[in-house]
């Protein structure tokens, strides 16, 4: 995984500030393969979103900087672009909480996607109809204003409305938060889905660890902005420690991977 | 009996079509609120700005009225670009508030522009309408309607039909509605904000010009334009701020309002209610009803 060619997303060594004095992150470093799906995982404030956000380039409305280390995306560094150019090369962020636009029907919404997109009004239709082969449920409600649908049909718009953008990329942020059980599978098979036949690549936030990572190639564990911990899918899910500290298989009080750090070294010491 | 009926009558329809005047300079407003959720406090001065480069064309360069109206229209299309470029962008991710604060500034530079470029005497301004009854109306139903008031209305229609239908079947209005829900998520699926920004803020500068032309007409082109905006507010808080239909019913009820009460009421309270009714009424919409009668309520699930 060295290779720029076979990585759509090389992230080195970054840090990110907000407003000049906060550090959100202090050393993230990861890769997305093209074609694959990679999980980020991490606790509330790890710096999972902040991550999503320096690669998308909407850091830039928040106050945040990339104050350290560099993004290359497709082979280019994305240091000089804004979010509708990020756009425009391929990679869209589905922020956390949906956003779905309220007052716009469920179709205008998937339509607005599409914007950044110079299309007759055949070739949208077009598209929206094979949008709605992955998203059957969205068709049913495609009149409904978007406000008054279901939290999980409104994950679905905002990943319908990214998809409308024709993505090469995905950045995913908490897709399942606040979903029932049901619905968290049925947006990962979407999920799933759509990398496999239209061969996006996907970087996933997530805390929920054990879906997650079902549905993934690659996982990154972060904390404190830091990555702590690295690995296929398959080997996280069968790491003790993240079992433990992740999965919610416990023996031990402890809290997070500084902790078990902390433990070892000490360990070491006195042998 | 029948005479005091058609008295009433003439009061009322009188006051609905003044109204659509201050519907005119609501517009304007509105498309700014909707796009960025600020109370452009520069619209008076914009419509100050536009009337008097208009009458400036006109009457200093003797150009003829529909080119005068063309290059005043694309006058506004102009300041609307320099808004965007040094005002808007350099506040991209700036508070609502400061640029709240950064149109009042505005509103100051528009002024001082228009009276250094065109000077600061009254100007009259003959749109070849008369503000005087419409003779057939009068002759044949019996009720004495300005014939500018009547055109006010014609226009104000004509204009929120076009302005609907901009919004509801283009893209560029999609994207304005989806700036108006949520600014981020439209930027995060790469609809420029800023191409946004310009649309809004020419469309409200030619709004301002065709709300100027009509006040203009009515009471001389002159600096009291600016107070428009203050006339507007009732308005606004009345119609919904992000409500086109809202700005379009509240001018209206303003208007048919505040000319019954001066009929009615006004002797009562020796008269000139007109100027501070519309703002009691204004009071009591935001204790009852402060998203306005068409304003976006606030849609929350539970």
């Amino acid at each position: 995984m060295s290779d720029n060619s076979v990585n759509i997303l090389d992230i080195k060594n970054i840090e990110v500030m907000y407003d000049n004095v906060i550090l959100a992150l202090h050393d993230v470093s990861l890769k997305v393969p093209k074609g694959k799906v990679v999980a980020l995982l991490g606790a509330n404030g790890a710096g999972k979103s902040t991550t999503l956000k320096a690669v998308s380039t909407m850091l830039a409305s928040e106050r945040g900087k990339v104050t350290k280390g560099s993004i290359d995306y497709d082979g280019n560094s994305i240091e000089k672009q804004n979010p509708s150019q990020m756009v425009g090369l391929g990679m869209v962020q589905v922020l956390e909480g949906r956003r779905c636009f309220g007052h716009l029907t469920v179709e205008e919404n998937i339509i607005s996607g599409a914007y950044s997109r110079k299309l007759s009004k055949g070739d949208i239709d077009q598209e929206l109809e094979k949008i709605y082969t992955y998203f059957l449920r969205l068709k049913e409600r495609r009149k409904s204003q978007a406000a008054f649908t279901s939290g999980g049909e409104q994950q679905m718009i905002a990943v319908a409305r990214a998809m409308m953008a024709k993505p090469k990329m995905l950045l995913l942020d908490e897709p399942t938060m606040g979903l029932a059980p049901q619905l968290v599978a049925e947006i990962f098979n979407i999920v799933k889905e759509l990398n496999q036949k239209e061969g996006v690549s996907i970087l996933l936030a997530e805390q929920n660890t054990n879906i997650a990572l079902k549905n993934s190639d690659y996982g990154y564990i972060i904390e404190t902005g830091k990555v702590m911990l690295e690995g296929t899918a398959e080997s996280l899910l069968n790491n003790d420690k993240v079992k433990e500290l992740y999965l919610g298989i416990s023996k031990k009080g402890r809290k997070n991977f500084r902790d078990v750090l902390k433990e070892e070294s000490l360990n070491k010491k006195i042998n | 009996m029948a005479n005091e009926l058609l008295f009433f009558m003439e009061v009322l329809v009188g006051g609905l079509l003044a109204g659509t005047m201050y519907s005119l300079v609501a517009l304007g407003f509105v498309l700014i609120f909707k796009a960025s959720a600020t109370f452009n406090f520069s619209q008076g001065a914009m419509v100050f700005f536009s009337v008097l480069a208009f009458c400036g064309f006109m009457q200093d360069f003797n150009i003829p009225f529909v080119l005068a109206f063309i290059l005043a229209a694309f006058l506004m299309v102009v300041v609307g670009l320099c808004t965007e470029r040094l005002v808007l962008r350099p506040l991209m991710n700036a508070s609502e508030d400061t640029v709240l604060m950064a149109t009042i500034g505005l509103g100051y530079v528009l002024e001082g522009l228009a009276q250094a470029a065109w000077g600061v005497e009254v100007r009259r301004l003959d749109l070849g309408i008369g503000d005087f009854p419409v003779p057939w109306i009068a002759d044949n139903l019996k009720l004495f309607i300005s014939a500018l008031d009547i055109t006010a209305g014609l226009v104000a229609a004509i204009m929120i039909i076009g302005l609907f239908l901009l919004f509801k079947y283009t893209k560029i209005g999609l994207g304005l509605r989806a700036v108006a829900d949520d600014a981020g998520a439209a930027s995060s699926i790469g609809i420029p904000l800023k191409h946004i920004m310009l649309l809004v803020w020419s469309a409200a500068g030619v709004v301002a010009l065709v709300a100027g032309m009509m006040w203009g007409a009515r009471a001389g082109v002159q600096f009291a334009l600016v107070d428009l905006a203050l006339k507007a507010l009732p308005v606004l808080i009345i119609g919904g701020f992000s409500s086109i239909p809202g700005a379009i019913i509240g001018g209206l009820i303003i208007g048919a309002v505040e000319k019954i009460l001066e009929v009615y009421i006004g002797p009562f309270f020796g008269g000139a209610i007109e100027g501070w009714a519309p703002y009691v009424l204004a009071i009591f919409f935001l204790l009852y009803r402060p998203e306005g009668l068409f304003g976006e309520k606030i849609i929350r699930r539970v």
